[in-house]
């Protein structure tokens, strides 16, 4: 099952629905839509080879780098497609309006996208989310150039199977693909194969890379049909988190715990147990337990589900991480957290 | 501990609704897109249906058909714009060069008025030189007339003149007749002279004029007194017949004088430069001038007629001389110190002697074989005429001779120098037989010519203040002086046959004394 979340998370795709800017339209009757379904995990300047012979017989004389825009706000191609659908689409609309462009680039805004800037961004990406993870880029470093090259080729194709393979080369505890020979076919064992294989324990993370978008929205989470759209990146906040996996055996940290830490002031009853949550396991499953009663007034989003917040998030980093180790979680909250008491969610 | 396996379920629950949530997601993105985009793409590209097919391809046929159709049309349309366009252009270069050949016609035209023009006046001139033509035709006609007539009248002429010849032939021939004559009378008078000397005991070689003998008078009084010659008279002699006088002086004339009636006879003319010296033949019919213009000028006295102009002479010549023998022979010398003998029957130079002094007086002898010639040195010379050899020579003066005469007998010669000394030499011997000085006596010039009487007893001779003295050559002195000359005497001459003496001074005066 979740070898096949795992697919299902690879083949994850959203169905665009992209129309040429009318300012650059000079062909008459202006060129259709066009349809096409756009990786999760990619990034949307792959997408031009694909796109551009639709556009190219309405195109202006001239030529330029393609940007898209959603509702007047430029999409930055370094966050995958995924993430932003998540994010900016507060309710989830299939096929997802763009418009495409491919002149006057907004530089200002987006940072420049050369030939082989996405590629490069995600070399970096992994770097980091490595750097997290073990405390160093080594393997990253000493991985050969072809299988470089490769590498990225899966990740564009979505080839799972490729990527996995180069992963396991490059270092035994790259990659999970120990585990999932395993898999987690029954939730009660997770914790125990955690900690009980020698070769996961061996190249255990130490830290868990995650990335958090923060989208405030002044509307109550519950009808977000007419939520103002992001006018600016300014109204989005984004951090990298990493997240401390405790060394002590027994102990499962869950999405909720992560979340608590990240971003406490977005649970309704905020526990004085937040600093305990690291050093004390008691305590946090105290916390966990009694998060039941502490409701998270927010939306949050991975892989596009709203997972629940008991999720393990060892098995979050496993399975809902993208190619390049991060874990996007896309958070929708309301501006100002509303008081509620305690016992109104129930 | 029973927490934690609560823990642990609900966390197995949500990772099976975190997977269920994503399957959901899967049929609601990809899964429920990705097939429905495939089929439209594939609607998009699959390929039409066999009818339309068909259809499509007719029309895509009829459609390039068209196209083609249309683009021969449009190349045609090219063709006939460009067709067009050409025949603008040559429209245009068309009219551009009838206006040009317009212009030109129009200059043509002002040039063809121009010729006609030209043509006119060329006419009328060609009009005007035939009238010319004409009228010179007439001249010429005209012309043709006189030349015939001249022709006529030229034959005529010459018939006349072919007359006299015939009557001047049949007249020399009387003359040759009446010579022959002569001559036979004249040899039986020289056989009865030669009887007759040899009677008297001495042998005289005397000419024709010699039975004229006269005995000479002292001349003593002035008979004519004539202005002779501008510019002064230079010599003077007296014809063998002893009639007439005849003199030559710078006017370039030569006259003839009545001695006794002191008039001009006759003039002859013709010479070119001054006359200094003149010569008479032995029958007075010729006379023969020296002239300054190196020339010597022959003349028939009878018609007054150039006989010869003799050539050859380099320098003014001085002296002449006639033989007394022959009428063929002279002797004249030059400035040029030469002595040239004559033939003057042909006019040509017979012998040229060349001597180093300057000549300034000759005479041929009585037989015409030698010649006396005085010279500037003061020497007096013979020379014989035939081989030009010099035969003798004395010194006869101090200073040049100035004048060199044959006694009329022959025997004696008389020579003046600038010593104004006169001296009588023997030709035979060459000695010295009298000599005659004056006080106050002067030569006036280098031709100052003196003579002797025909008797030979008299010698005379001019001097430069204007006197003419008269030797006796018996009392060997000073016998008279005739004054009359208002200037120097240049040469005096007596007459054989009356006891008369000529002399003639630098201003061209003539005296004849009695």
């Amino acid at each position: 099952m979740t070898v096949q979340a795992r697919r299902h998370v690879w083949m994850g795709a959203i169905p665009l629905h992209l129309h040429l800017h009318s300012s650059e339209v000079t062909s008459l009757p202006a060129p259709p839509p066009f349809l096409i379904l756009a990786p999760r995990n990619g990034y949307l300047p792959l997408l031009v080879d694909a796109i551009r012979p639709h556009f190219n017989s309405a195109l202006p004389p001239g030529s330029d780098t393609i940007w898209f825009d959603y509702q007047g706000l430029p999409l930055k191609w370094n966050i995958p497609t995924g993430v932003l659908f998540d994010l900016l689409c507060a309710e989830p609309e299939r096929p997802w309006n763009l418009t495409v462009h491919f002149r006057s680039y907004p530089a200002g805004v987006l940072s420049l996208c050369e030939d082989e800037a996405v590629k490069w961004n995600f070399i970096n990406a992994l770097k980091e989310a490595f750097y997290v993870m073990y405390g160093n880029t080594k393997s990253i470093m000493n991985m050969s150039q072809s299988d470089q090259v490769e590498l990225w080729h899966c990740v564009m194709k979505g080839d799972l199977e490729g990527y996995d393979r180069l992963a396991a080369r490059v270092k035994p505890a790259f990659g999970f693909g120990a585990n999932v020979g395993r898999g987690f076919g029954h939730p009660p064992s997770v914790a125990e194969t955690a900690i009980t294989n020698p070769v996961t324990r061996a190249g255990k993370p130490g830290r868990i890379p995650m990335r958090m978008y923060l989208r405030m929205v002044d509307q109550d989470l519950n009808d977000l049909f007419d939520v103002r759209p992001v006018s600016s990146w300014d109204d989005v906040v984004y951090v990298t988190c990493p997240i401390d996996v405790p060394k002590r055996q027994g102990t499962t940290l869950t999405l909720r715990d992560a979340l608590m830490k990240v971003v406490p002031h977005l649970f309704s009853s905020s526990p004085t147990i937040s600093n305990e949550v690291t050093s004390e396991a008691p305590s946090v499953m105290r916390a966990s337990s009694n998060a039941v009663h502490n409701e998270f007034n927010g939306i949050v989003r991975v892989q596009g589900i709203e997972p629940s917040l008991d999720l393990p998030l060892d098995w979050v980093a496993r399975n809902l991480c993208g190619p390049e180790h991060f874990v996007h979680l896309s958070v929708i909250c309301t501006l100002v957290a509303p008081s509620l008491p305690p016992g109104a969610a129930d | 501990m029973e927490e934690a396996a609560v823990m642990e379920e609900r966390m197995g629950l949500a990772v099976v609704q975190a997977c269920r949530a994503l399957r959901q997601r899967h049929r609601e993105e990809e899964g429920a897109h990705g097939p429905a985009l495939a089929a439209l793409f594939t609607a998009l590209s699959r390929p039409p249906d066999g009818e339309l097919h068909g259809k499509m391809e007719a029309l895509q046929l009829e459609l390039s058909q068209s196209y083609q159709k249309q683009s021969q049309l449009s190349e045609q349309l090219l063709h006939e714009v460009t067709g067009a366009q050409a025949f603008r252009e040559q429209l245009v270069e068309r009219e551009n060069s009838i206006v040009q050949l317009q212009a030109e016609l129009l200059g043509a035209r002002g040039r063809v008025t121009q010729l006609e023009e030209e043509l006119e006046k060329k006419e009328r001139a060609l009009e005007a030189s035939i009238e010319e033509m004409k009228a010179l035709r007439i001249q010429v006609e005209e012309l043709d007339a006189k030349l015939v007539k001249a022709q006529a009248e030229n034959r005529m002429l010459i018939d006349r003149w072919m007359e006299q010849k015939m009557k001047d032939a049949e007249r020399l021939n009387e003359a040759n007749a009446m010579y022959e004559d002569m001559m036979e009378r004249f040899k039986g008078k020289t056989l009865d002279d030669l009887a007759r000397a040899q009677v008297d005991g001495i042998v005289r070689h005397s000419e024709a004029g010699a039975e004229d003998y006269v005995e000479s008078g002292m001349p003593t009084s002035l008979r004519h007194a004539m202005r002779a010659h501008d510019g002064g008279c230079s010599t003077l002699k007296f014809e063998h017949g002893g009639g007439s006088l005849i003199s030559g002086g710078h006017d370039r004339l030569v006259r003839t004088w009545d001695t006794e009636r002191g008039v001009p006879l006759a003039t002859l003319r013709g010479c070119l430069g001054s006359v200094l010296d003149l010569a008479m033949s032995h029958d007075d019919t010729m006379v023969l001038a020296a002239s300054a213009d190196h020339k010597l000028y022959l003349w028939e006295v009878q018609s007054g007629r150039i006989r010869h102009t003799l050539t050859g002479h380099a320098e003014k010549v001085c002296a002449v001389d006639y033989s007394k023998a022959s009428n063929r022979r002279a002797v004249s010398a030059a400035q040029d110190r030469t002595i040239k003998i004559w033939d003057l029957q042909t006019g040509y130079g017979v012998n040229t002697i060349v001597c180093h002094s300057n000549c300034n007086a000759v005479a041929l002898t009585m037989d015409g074989d030698i010649v006396c010639s005085g010279h500037m040195d003061g020497n007096l010379r013979l020379w014989d005429v035939r081989s030009g050899k010099s035969a003798s020579e004395v010194a006869a003066h101090g200073q040049g001779i100035t004048s060199v005469s044959l006694s009329k007998s022959g025997n004696a010669i008389l020579t003046s120098g600038r010593d104004n000394v006169h001296t009588i030499f023997d030709v035979r011997t060459l000695e010295a037989q009298a000599s005659f000085r004056a006080l106050g006596f002067r030569v006036a010039t280098n031709w100052s010519r003196s003579c002797l009487s025909g008797d030979e007893s008299y010698v005379s001779a001019g001097s430069i203040d204007g006197s003419v003295l008269v030797w006796s050559r018996r009392l060997n002195e000073t016998e008279n002086s005739l004054k009359h000359h208002p200037s120097a005497v240049l040469a005096c001459a007596w007459s054989n046959v009356r006891r008369r003496l000529a002399s003639a001074d630098k201003n061209g005066g003539i005296c004849i004394w009695e």
